[in-house]
């Protein structure tokens, strides 16, 4: 063996490092620092901004507009929590070790690769007044259906089943490589002691699942916390701001009322909340306590 | 419980979840003359080329899909490269504080989007990148690398440090070893962050309707967004046609790949 040291390659090794490092540095990093900036200050993107201390977010948390956004982020956060990941789990625990469970499973797979906007166009078609929906209503007597996507919150439920629609196929698969990599031993010696059915999952497969069920419950609130497209395509937050989403919110307070720093605020505001739901579960999934 | 019922629920609720896509493929595929609103359930006719063909010259979704696929295709086959340059540079050419430059890297994901948007959007304006392929390319770049960097340190973790030994005994340069050695070993690594990487930015809106106006530098989703609002009404089976050809590759290419979905999945992108 050679002896190399930790210094033989370095400038090499920097050189290597520095295209990724840069290109981070100037298109995530400096932004960010610069949102953070823009949330102290007034700007309307003409002059300079004026530093205005937290007066952006008093204005945030006072306005009733924000507060309703983040009670439907917090409903889009437990929509998506129940049925996507609930339903994912059914799916998978459903075609584990049946036979054809790659077919069964493919008609739950395919809205995933759909864009946000393209479950958009769809959820939109079918909920339409008059659409596809109330057209079946209509077929066994239900005349007067509600009007789906302009009655709060009702509006917010049908986005979220729109989503756990697209969401539920990932869920199941990440559930089924999760039970794939279960070992055999442990399964057949609880059959062999006549465990079945739901004492076979409470007192093995639950908990064997249970580091996975922290990265998917985790990924899930992450991804529901920024939920933007689906919304920006069936409602555009509306009627009025009463289905905004915080995400939307912030892009409407930016780039339609073109009030950059309140916009920035939020943004910052989502960024907090995003992170220590990120470390929950990172901590969670990381813990010892896990670890069986 | 017995085989039979779990196959029945399975059907059942298959059949439930295709119901959607089944309204999108039958209405898609009549003639806009005679669409009506009103009867979404029933097939009547067959017009869904002609409609593809119509939507691709509405709001110019020709040209976008054209930036859309160079987006795809450009981007993540540059940060594939860049996120395994420094994942090499971390683990086997032991950069000094290597995990620190990882995290910092690393760190470009945790914020959601909304952070970097209003920044970009000025600072793009200032230098004449606001609404250009380039400037579109070099985004779509810098937010691929982190996750990319990720899997490939791991990756190159796995790689015998003797690997390397030999090859600098054999006289080799660093950049040598990299591009021939590594990013060959790597291959399966590279193509499944590609993939991931491609579908994302195919699927983006957010950063499309930021930084672009025109229809020939819009990312495709965010053209099929603007379509929604615009033909919604009064051409509703084009939109829907148009949901379609926007739909079908990254569906095509997510079923080709399940598995390398599912792992990078579980590694935390989504």
């Amino acid at each position: 063996m050679t002896t190399r040291t930790a210094t033989t390659y370095q400038w090499s090794a920097r050189g290597f490092v520095a295209p990724g490092v840069i290109l981070v540095a100037v298109l995530l990093y400096l932004p960010l620092l610069w949102t953070v900036y823009l949330s102290f200050t007034h700007y309307d993107g003409l002059g300079d901004p004026q530093w205005v201390g937290l007066d952006n977010y008093v204005e945030m948390f006072t306005d009733p507009g924000f507060v309703g956004s983040a009670l439907n982020t917090l409903l889009w956060v437990v929509g998506t929590l129940i049925v996507p990941v609930g339903v994912g789990l059914a799916i998978a625990l459903l075609t584990w070790n049946l036979g054809g469970g790659i077919w069964l499973r493919l008609p739950f797979l395919i809205p995933y690769a759909l864009s946000g906007i393209g479950v958009g166009v769809i959820w939109s078609f079918i909920l339409s007044s008059g659409g596809a929906l109330d057209q079946a209503l209509a077929a066994i007597g239900v005349t007067d259906p509600p009007r789906w996507l302009i009655d709060a919150p009702l509006n917010t439920v049908v986005m979220i089943i729109a989503a756990a629609w697209q969401g539920v196929g990932v869920n199941a698969l990440l559930f089924t490589i999760g039970l794939q990599s279960i070992p055999k031993e442990p399964l057949e010696a609880a059959r062999i002691d006549g465990a079945n059915g739901l004492r076979l999952f409470g007192s093995i497969l639950w908990p064997m699942l249970r580091p996975l069920t922290a990265v998917v419950v985790g990924l899930s609130i992450v991804a529901s916390l920024k939920t933007f497209d689906i919304v920006w395509s069936m409602t555009k937050g509306g009627p009025g701001t009463v289905s905004e989403t915080l995400a939307l919110t912030m892009y409407k307070d930016t780039f339609v009322n073109s009030d950059y720093g309140l916009g920035s605020a939020i943004a910052v505001f989502l960024t907090i909340v995003t992170l220590v739901a990120s470390i929950i579960y990172l901590r969670q999934q990381l813990s010892p306590k896990n670890e069986i | 419980m017995s085989r039979i019922i779990r196959i029945v629920v399975l059907v059942v609720l298959g059949l439930v979840w295709l119901v959607p896509t089944y309204l999108l493929v039958v209405n898609a595929a009549k003639d806009p003359t005679t669409f009506t609103t009103k009867q979404s359930w029933i097939p009547t006719d067959f017009h869904l080329f002609q409609n593809i063909g119509d939507a691709l010259t509405l709001s110019g979704l020709g040209n976008s899909i054209l930036s859309t696929a160079i987006y795809s295709i450009v981007s993540p086959a540059i940060a594939v490269v860049v996120g395994a340059a420094a994942g090499f540079a971390i683990v086997a050419l032991k950069l000094r504080r290597g995990f620190l430059w990882f995290v910092v890297i690393f760190g470009g994901t945790v914020f959601p989007l909304q952070m970097i948007l209003l920044p970009l959007f000025d600072g793009y304006s200032r230098v004449g990148l606001y609404d250009t392929r380039i400037g579109m390319v070099i985004v779509y770049t810098a937010i691929s690398i982190p996750f990319s960097a990720f899997v490939m340190r791991n990756f190159f973790t796995g790689v015998a440090a003797s690997v390397f030994e030999a090859a600098v005994l054999d006289g080799a340069t660093t950049w040598r070893i990299f591009t021939r050695m590594y990013l060959p070993i790597a291959s399966s690594a590279l193509v499944a962050i590609f993939i991931l990487q491609a579908t994302f930015v195919w699927n983006d809106l957010l950063l499309g309707l930021t930084l672009t106006q025109s229809d020939d530098i819009r990312p495709i989703v965010t053209t099929l967004s603007g379509m929604q609002s615009t033909y919604g009404g009064a051409q509703m089976s084009t939109v829907l046609a148009a949901a379609v050809l926007v739909s079908l590759p990254t569906v095509i290419l997510f079923l080709c790949t399940q598995k390398f979905f599912a792992k990078g999945l579980a590694l935390g992108q989504y």
